[in-house]
């Protein structure tokens, strides 16, 4: 308890208070700047960025990823696909490597000299044609946003998994007696059985949106010129590697704002489901 | 057995997604799905050249020149796996303690403020490491043990804390009270009730917290990354990263280290995988 204490509880404490000085992490924290550190990250271009592209992860992970998942969900979850066992084995799979060496082995896979995509163009153009979409500013959080759903996509598809398992059998066979399509047992049946699977994974794909670090940190280090920054590289790169402890720890105040004001809506949200029930 | 009879019914009343369609997209997914994990289980049975050359064929020739390198005459890869091992080791250990004696308490006596308390390590799962890191660091130099493997230990267990605290708690709470009336009647205090009868039957869940907080310190890299500065400390993420940046071209030797790296958990993986899976949505599906 002390040590959750000592390791998690006053740290977080101690972020908000370094927050407002110009520090250098030496001595007792000084140069007290008020919300200085909050106008200079706002009006800082690269921190603009770090704070879209962790938008954009939310964003492409509830759009695209969720639904992928869902789709997986569908497709080995429901005990009518041979091999089921197996597939999810595989699917889940990704999620027990380590960010950073997903990061890596992506890194080869991305290789603008014999990577995939290189190798693929070569192939369909016909002459040789290098691509190298970890290197172009332009392409490179695209890049990022695949490897990140590779990552998450069988733990997502879990959680769903879990939910369908909950659908009594009897209630989707009715359905079917009923005349009910395939498309319409999914929509009348499936999804809102599995809602609470959904309003979860949902909620802990945009937490860990948030924190997006070690993969983005693997494939670039937040570069080319910053174009694949995140709000925690940002915090990294800015932060600590250049000791501004204060202007970090701001940083870390916005992170932990996003986090907190999201989890209110979804505390907010779920007890007023509960209550509703 | 109405169960499956029903269930075959319902796969050829599929219309669209017969078995074999479905088997089929299934195996499409797997495919395009592990073929990242393919082109660097086969990478590292190549040689360099070949990598370039042909980058997602099968090895051919077949070499274990780079296993050989890494295992043989490097000392830098035996290090960092030292150093996982013991910070991994360390953490479990701690996490076990700390977290089975907070589950006890919280889930088994009675005292005010309980509910509060245990809300509280709860809305730890929710708050990642990443707001508190730059604080941490200035915590850790405070103590004294920045730069240690004692120092990531103690910081990694904390952070495995709500998780194991939850996931403890909900079984113990289970666990019939008449259990702790008999101990308590036998002259037993809460103290002889934990050790002699939850810890006993909560094999599975220790498992379930061992395996989970194994992966979670073995791929850690943040932590390490701002705690530990001296190279003869770093841990397998912290090693590859750096490998990855000396060895611009040699793909061949990252890939053996990676293929490596990832025995331990992919062993864990195949034959404990009920747990893993178990204990990596915990705090997801019962939420």
């Amino acid at each position: 308890m002390i040590l959750f204490l000592l390791i998690v509880v006053i740290p977080v404490i101690q972020a908000g208070y370094y927050s407002v000085f110009a520090w250098n992490g030496m001595g007792p924290a000084k140069n007290f700047r008020g919300l200085g550190n909050f106008v200079d990250m706002f009006s800082d271009d690269i921190f603009l960025t770090a704070l879209f592209n962790t938008l954009e992860v939310v964003v492409v992970s509830i759009l695209i990823q969720l639904p992928l998942a869902f789709l997986l969900a569908l497709l080995v979850g429901r005990r009518r696909t041979p091999g089921e066992v197996v597939f999810r084995s595989i699917y889940f799979f990704p999620y027990v490597l380590a960010e950073i060496v997903t990061g890596i082995i992506w890194k080869f896979i991305y290789h603008p000299r014999f990577g995939l995509p290189t190798v693929l163009a070569t192939l369909f153009s016909g002459h040789p044609t290098e691509i190298g979409l970890l290197g172009d500013p332009n392409a490179a959080f695209g890049a990022v946003l695949v490897v990140i759903i590779w990552k998450y996509l069988g733990f997502h598809m879990i959680i769903y998994i879990a939910g369908l398992q909950g659908i009594p059998r009897e209630l989707e066979d009715a359905a079917v007696v009923d005349g009910a399509s395939s498309a319409q047992v999914v929509r009348h049946v499936i999804i809102p059985g599995i809602r609470n699977s959904i309003i979860i994974s949902a909620f802990l794909s945009v937490i860990g949106s948030f924190n997006i670090f070690d993969v983005v940190w693997a494939l670039g280090q937040g570069g080319p010129v910053h174009s694949t920054e995140t709000l925690v590289t940002y915090l990294y790169n800015f932060g600590f590697k250049r000791f501004a402890f204060g202007y970090g720890s701001g940083v870390a105040v916005v992170i932990f704002v996003l986090c907190f004001v999201f989890n209110l809506l979804y505390q907010r949200y779920i007890v007023r489901e509960r209550e509703n029930a | 057995m109405r169960r499956i009879s029903s269930a075959v019914a319902g796969g050829e009343k599929g219309g669209k997604g017969g078995p074999l369609l479905r088997t089929l997209a299934g195996t499409i997914a797997a495919i395009v799905l592990f073929f990242p994990l393919y082109t660097n289980l086969v990478g590292g049975f190549k040689t360099n050249g070949q990598l370039i050359s042909d980058p997602f064929g099968l090895p051919h020739p077949f070499t274990l020149h780079a296993f050989a390198l890494l295992l043989g005459s490097s000392d830098q890869f035996w290090s960092f796996f030292y150093n996982s091992v013991i910070i991994a080791a360390g953490t479990i250990l701690l996490t076990l303690v700390c977290s089975m004696a907070a589950a006890v308490a919280l889930s088994r006596l009675q005292f005010r403020g309980r509910t509060l308390l245990f809300n509280f390590f709860i809305m730890g799962l929710l708050f990642p490491l990443t707001v508190a890191i730059l604080p941490l660091y200035l915590q850790l130099r405070g103590l004294g043990i920045l730069g240690s493997r004692a120092g990531v230990i103690l910081a990694e267990a904390a952070f495995s804390l709500p998780l194991s605290i939850f996931i403890f708690a909900g079984f113990f709470r289970d666990v019939p009270w008449e259990l702790q009336d008999a101990v308590q009647i036998d002259g037993g205090g809460i103290i002889t009730f934990a050790v002699r009868v939850m810890v006993p039957i909560s094999a599975p869940v220790i498992t379930t917290v061992t395996i989970i907080t194994m992966i979670m310190s073995w791929n850690q890299f943040l932590l390490p990354l701002i705690v530990l500065s001296d190279q003869a400390k770093f841990t397998i993420p912290l090693g590859v990263m750096q490998f990855q940046g000396q060895f611009t071209t040699g793909w061949d030797y990252i890939m053996a280290f990676i293929t490596i790296s990832l025995l331990p958990i992919t062993l864990f993986y195949i034959f404990l995988q009920k747990y893993i899976v178990a204990g990596l949505t915990a705090g997801a599906t019962k939420g």
